[in-house]
């Protein structure tokens, strides 16, 4: 593996970005910058030249400024749980974001708060408790993913099904553009008129700019939540539970699926939550809202899963219960730790009806290449996290497993669905695209991106492919205005 | 105006290459049913995509569907009802409104209160920009992420960055029970304490406006007057309505009341949006109750848990002198027009696309200036 670094990075940029955020926030050792290589997904490595922890808004605002003067590319990064190799690229300056973690402000009457980027997940919905108020998207990560984070990627998450996923919280951003210009999106009473700039920049993976602050919608705490667990003998009889649920029109908090072999993978852990081992499948289902009447919603899905042959329908009976069966959840992707060195993680989404055609598909594809695929994935709305396990030190076994995925998600797209639902595209995600948008359509996200980032600067090649970045004038229009 | 047939992509296509050619404007249209919204464009022609119709893909399992824009919403709704689900937009207007149009202007009515807007709803579109190029953002699944977010960046941009052709939308299955109630309140203090039990209430309507008296008697009412959609069970719909006693009175009524608030602005009409934080509601319906002394016939309603009091004005020269006096008072919430006279234009909020971001996207889509220009106001 080699490891371009640019040239232009040098002694005297370190010792300016040291003046602005003080030496210690400046790292450049290789060995110091080895956590900075990599995000969560264990599949790519790249090095930064240098990485830079700003503590406040204007020294963020002052190194974005130098890196402009300089002309110099870097990457924004949270907490580096990023599941798409997004936060990485070699030679670059890395931006960590993670010391500005200050709520800065909480409206409870307007269910509003206005965070800095490094504020992680579930502290902002910490530190609105008190209020019977929450932050919704709850990516499986929220222990230690940020705001900031979770804005570039549009993060989702199990309860994103009936809260919707980080762009329906979003009202209103201050961005740091690559060019060290500070512009205001979107307005906090969230009537917009105009283009939705924050729409465009939530999910734009750190190549718009870095958000300095954000200001996010809260959710009440619901009256009354139940948690249901349904053990099935067939992934087939799940997922057909799950479209049968979704049609009453009773939108359920949360509806996932935890196949075999992660069921065995978690039980085996310290994360074991009692889902039973011999089941081809669970659904871990969450009811909230009102107290009046989820009674009546939860004994209506009991019936549903049992008219689809679940063998057994447990209600959790206490906040103990709801929360050891969630941290199976959760805490899978952990669980595979033990499994196996390695893992990576898939993140299609296929229309709903399509799943147990395409569940049996990912099975086959992971028998015709011998490698397990374990499946645990946000059934409610199709988005699918086939994971495989395996150790990266066996090449032929790492092979396979590429193989495997590209299959897999061949598979999603065919079947009508997208490549990523909620981890973004990254580099991970990059040779797929051209499966889902023609050039034209990738040449046109382009011309949005250097609206806001007309050097390429922030994030270098990441979300549409280099290729697809030609010419816009290149259009017919364009060509027929100029004759 | 002199309109073209446009039953294709390619036909919209020609029509934009064609325009920039010969270096005039289009005027983008729906099936013509709000040509009056928006900031007055100059041009000449039109491009229209009421012809481009039809729903191209529908699974009820999947809750969502592909529809090519002109498709009406009545249609949508005809073909969704049958499988116990639904489009939940309500805009005003016609039902003759397009698919297209409705996403493209970013047009909610009531039901915002629960599903959003059509930025919520909207889950990938298909366009042909300014310099004709066919592009597409989003997809026909419910969660996506892959790619710059074109579809949200297209939803609300009035055509001025393309012709929306096709859209797919979020569906929702109808609930078990769905109960339209009425409940009288006080003229003056009614909207900050409905706005106040909202907070604090357990449960969230699907609808819940708050009309004043001249409203209230053509939906069938008497006085100021809160609206609530009630959805769930039926046992959770009893207790809303227990809760709902705490502001008076609570009323069934016909759900047809939908339907007839969504139709009820005249042909000549002056409309606007007074908005900003909800907590302070209760001071724009002041300035509605002014605005609707001043100008007899004013219909009013506020959406008290998103801060917005919508007024519809008769329009007349007085009432037009008289908002002209108003507007020019300058005020701490935004006023958002709908459909204004155009000196009353530059008197609202500053126009929304004059900041450098969305110059340069406007500048980006449409480097010609072919797609309905000015409709959002002078771009810098």
């Amino acid at each position: 593996m080699s490891i371009a670094v640019a040239p232009e990075i040098d002694q005297s940029l370190a010792s300016r970005l040291s003046e602005i955020v003080g030496p210690k926030r400046v790292l450049f050792r290789p060995s110091e910058l080895l956590t900075y290589t990599a995000d969560a997904l264990p599949s790519y490595f790249k090095r930064p030249s240098l990485a830079v922890f700003p503590g406040t808004r204007d020294e963020v605002v002052a190194v974005v400024r130098e890196l402009a003067a300089r002309k110099l590319p870097f990457v924004p990064r949270g907490s580096g749980t990023g599941l798409s190799g997004g936060a990485l690229a070699d030679g670059v300056v890395l931006i960590g974001l993670n010391r500005l973690s200050r709520v800065l402000s909480v409206d409870a009457e307007n269910c509003l708060a206005v965070v800095e980027p490094g504020v992680v997940n579930v502290a902002l919905s910490r530190a609105v408790a008190a209020h019977g108020l929450h932050y919704a998207p709850d990516p499986s990560s929220q222990a230690a993913c940020t705001i900031g984070g979770n804005v570039a990627e549009n993060a989702g998450g199990p309860h994103c099904l009936k809260y919707g996923v980080t762009t329906n919280h979003i009202v209103a951003i201050t961005a740091l553009l690559p060019s060290g210009e500070i512009v205001k999106l979107g307005r906090p009473d969230g009537e917009n008129e105009g283009y939705d700039l924050v729409g465009s920049f939530v999910g734009s993976e750190g190549c718009f700019g870095i958000a300095l602050d954000i200001t996010v919608r809260l959710s009440r705490n619901p009256e009354a939540v139940r948690t249901l667990l349904a053990d099935f003998m067939s992934l087939d009889d799940a997922a057909h539970a799950v479209s049968s649920i979704v049609a009453t029109g009773i939108i359920s908090a949360a509806l996932e699926m935890i196949d075999q072999a992660t069921v065995r993978a978690v039980e085996a852990s310290i994360y074991a939550a009692g889902y039973p081992t011999d089941a081809a499948a669970v659904l871990l289902i969450e009811l909230d809202g009102a107290a009046a009447g989820i009674e009546r919603d939860v004994a209506t899905v009991d019936a549903l899963c049992k008219q689809h042959s679940a063998r057994t329908v447990r209600i959790a009976r206490d906040e103990v219960e709801r929360a050891k069966l969630w941290q199976g959840r959760k805490k899978a992707f952990g669980a595979m730790g033990r499994v196996s060195p390695h893992l990576v993680v898939q993140d299609a989404v296929v229309p709903r009806t399509k799943l147990p055609e395409v569940l049996a598909e990912v099975k086959r594809i992971g028998e015709r290449n011998r490698v397990p695929v374990c499946n645990v994935f946000h059934a409610g709305d199709g988005n699918l996290h086939p994971n495989i396990p395996y150790n990266a030190a066996n090449a032929d076994e790492t092979e396979r497993v590429h193989a495997a995925m590209k299959e897999i998600m061949a598979a999603c797209v065919k079947a009508g669905g997208t490549i990523t639902g909620e981890h973004g595209v990254g580099i991970d995600k990059l040779p797929y695209m051209d499966m889902i948008f023609s050039p034209d359509s990738l040449a046109t996200m382009c011309s949005l991106r250097e609206v806001f980032d007309p050097d390429r600067r922030s994030n270098p090649g990441k979300v549409v492919p280099v290729h697809a970045c030609r010419e816009w004038h290149a259009a017919p229009a364009a060509r027929a205005a100029m004759r | 105006m002199t309109a073209f047939a446009i039953d294709s992509v390619d036909t919209v296509r020609d029509r934009i290459v064609d325009a920039a050619k010969r270096g005039i404007g289009l005027r983008v249209v729906g099936s013509g049913t709000w040509l009056d919204a928006g900031r007055p464009v100059g041009s000449s022609e039109i491009v229209s995509t009421k012809d481009l119709t039809g729903i191209t893909e529908y699974v009820p399992g999947d809750l969502t569907l592909t529809a090519r824009a002109g498709t009406k919403l009545a249609e949508i709704r005809e073909a969704t009802a049958g499988h116990g689900q639904w489009l939940a937009l309500d805009p005003p207007g016609s039902p003759n409104s397009t698919l297209g149009a409705t996403v493209a202007t970013g047009s909610a009515g009531p039901l915002r209160t629960y599903f959003g807007s059509p930025r919520d709803l909207t889950l990938g579109v298909e366009f042909v920009s300014g310099v004709g190029v066919v592009a597409r953002g989003g997809g026909r699944v419910v969660k996506n992420v892959a790619g710059f977010d074109l579809t949200r960046l297209m939803t609300g941009s009035w055509g001025t960055l393309g012709v929306i052709t096709e859209v797919t939308v979020r569906l929702h299955a109808r609930p078990e029970a769905d109960e339209s109630v009425a409940i009288a309140v006080d003229a003056k203090t009614g909207v900050a304490h409905v706005r106040q039990l909202l907070r604090r209430l357990p449960f969230t309507p699907y609808a819940c406006e708050v009309v004043n008296d001249t409203l209230a008697v053509q939906l069938g009412s008497n006085g100021t007057t809160a609206l609530l959609r009630l959805a769930g069970n039926s046992e959770g719909i009893q207790a809303q309505r227990n809760a709902l006693t705490e502001l008076g009175e609570v009323r069934a009524i016909d759900p047809s009341v939908w339907t007839k608030f969504a139709a009820i602005e005249p042909d000549a009409s002056m409309v606007f949006r007074i908005s900003g934080l909800p907590a302070e509601i209760e001071s724009r319906w002041r300035e509605a109750g002014d605005i609707a002394a001043a100008c007899p016939g004013t219909l009013v309603h506020a959406s008290p848990s998103r801060g917005v009091v919508r007024c519809v004005v008769p329009t007349s020269d007085a009432a037009r002198e008289a908002l002209k006096m108003r507007f020019a008072i300058p005020a701490q919430t935004s006023r958002i027009g709908e459909r204004l006279p155009a000196e009353l234009w530059p008197l609202c909020s500053p126009a929304p696309t004059a900041d450098q971001l969305s110059t340069g996207i406007k500048r980006a889509f449409d480097p010609n200036n072919v797609l309905n220009v000015g409709i959002l106001g002078e771009t810098a």
